[in-house]
């Protein structure tokens, strides 16, 4: 009985023992398979470089937040340059639409073409004042012209243009500092029909002009070609 | 005889089959375990060849030892100091001692045996 009381004690241990040897046995090879164990100057540099990484993935970060706001910035210059070019292109057609108008630029066209001279016939005793073209005469006929819708004007070649002025300074006129002589010619550019109709209305201006004893002689052409205001005069 | 033979067996079969893993803070307390379960083994075969055996003590012995050498483990994990090598001192110690008493027990009982026999 007492035999068999050690026996069970003996074998209990030994139970025991094995256990926990095979066992520590098993955690041993578990660990050797895992590779061999790092020493603490390895852990260090492991932790410096993941450190490293993990830096340099924030850069990286920072970087791609900062280029996306940059391509961002690119757009909206492009948005503005593409806006502003289009308009800048409007302007610019608005630009030479008023140069036209003004004058600053040559242009082409169909028009009407008016002659105007002095008469060829003045009785002796009477006032030759009253058979030469005056500087009125020629205002009326611009006049005439502007209101039917004449685009462009020029009076021997002269431009008219919005600060235009025609004087009287005796046997001839001045247009913009410039003297003119009888025959005179107003060119206009325009819808010819339409000027040339303005122009015959009955005691409309060419009725008046005939009246004062003014040669005047209209034609439309189908192409005038207007100087600039500021040519160059050969 | 058969049953601890057939116990260690079964130890060692138990220990190879569970398959849990150890983590390495407690590796140290499964080493001291160890050398606290073979110095128990080899301080009862000692004792059974002296003549001065007792299971109570034996038992006893094999039990303390482990607590205490896990104990001493745990407060040197928590103290910061490695006293488990304390443990691992005191039992490698005990150990060696143990197995030089038990060879020259073995020598003496060979050489009685040998001369017994010159003599017969």
């Amino acid at each position: 009985m007492r035999v068999k009381g050690k026996h069970v004690m003996f074998s209990f241990v030994l139970l025991i023992t094995g256990f926990l040897v095979s066992l520590s046995y098993q955690y041993t090879s578990h660990t050797n398979q895992q590779g061999p164990p790092l020493s603490d100057s390895q852990w260090q540099e492991e932790d410096e470089l993941r450190n490293e990484v993990i830096s340099e993935q924030q850069v990286n970060q920072k970087l791609t937040d900062s280029l996306r706001e940059v391509q961002r910035q690119i757009k909206t210059v492009e948005d503005d340059i593409s806006t502003s070019e289009r308009l800048y292109l409007n302007l610019v057609e608005d630009i030479d639409q008023l140069r036209m108008v003004t004058g600053s630029v040559g242009v082409s066209g169909e028009g009407i073409h008016v002659k105007l001279d002095d008469a060829e016939y003045v009785p002796g005793e009477d006032n030759p004042n009253h058979y030469i073209v005056h500087e009125q005469h020629i205002q009326q006929i611009v006049d005439e012209l502007l209101v039917a819708g004449a685009e462009a004007i020029a009076v021997n070649g002269h431009r008219i243009h919005q600060q235009s002025y025609i004087q009287c300074i005796g046997p001839v006129i001045e247009i913009d500092g410039e003297t003119s002589f009888s025959p005179f010619e107003v060119t206009a550019i325009g819808d010819s029909e339409t000027l040339d109709e303005s122009l015959n209305l009955v005691g409309g201006v060419k009725d008046q002009l005939v009246n004062q004893n003014i040669d005047i002689r209209i034609e439309k052409r189908n192409e005038i070609i207007l100087d600039p205001f500021f040519s160059e005069k050969g | 005889m058969w049953l601890p033979l057939l116990a260690l067996i079964i130890g060692i079969l138990f220990g190879f089959l569970t398959d849990f893993q150890i983590s390495d803070e407690y590796s140290s307390y499964l080493s001291i375990a160890v050398l606290a379960a073979l110095d128990t083994l080899v301080g009862g075969i000692r004792a059974h060849l002296e003549k001065t055996f007792d299971d109570k003590v034996f038992i006893t012995g094999f039990f303390t030892n482990i607590f205490l050498a896990a104990s001493l483990a745990f407060l040197g994990v928590h103290l910061g100091v490695d006293l488990y090598l304390a443990a691992v001192f005191a039992f490698g110690v005990r150990l060696f001692h143990n197995i030089a008493i038990i060879r020259r027990i073995f020598l003496v009982k060979w050489t009685k045996k040998s001369d017994s026999t010159t003599k017969d």
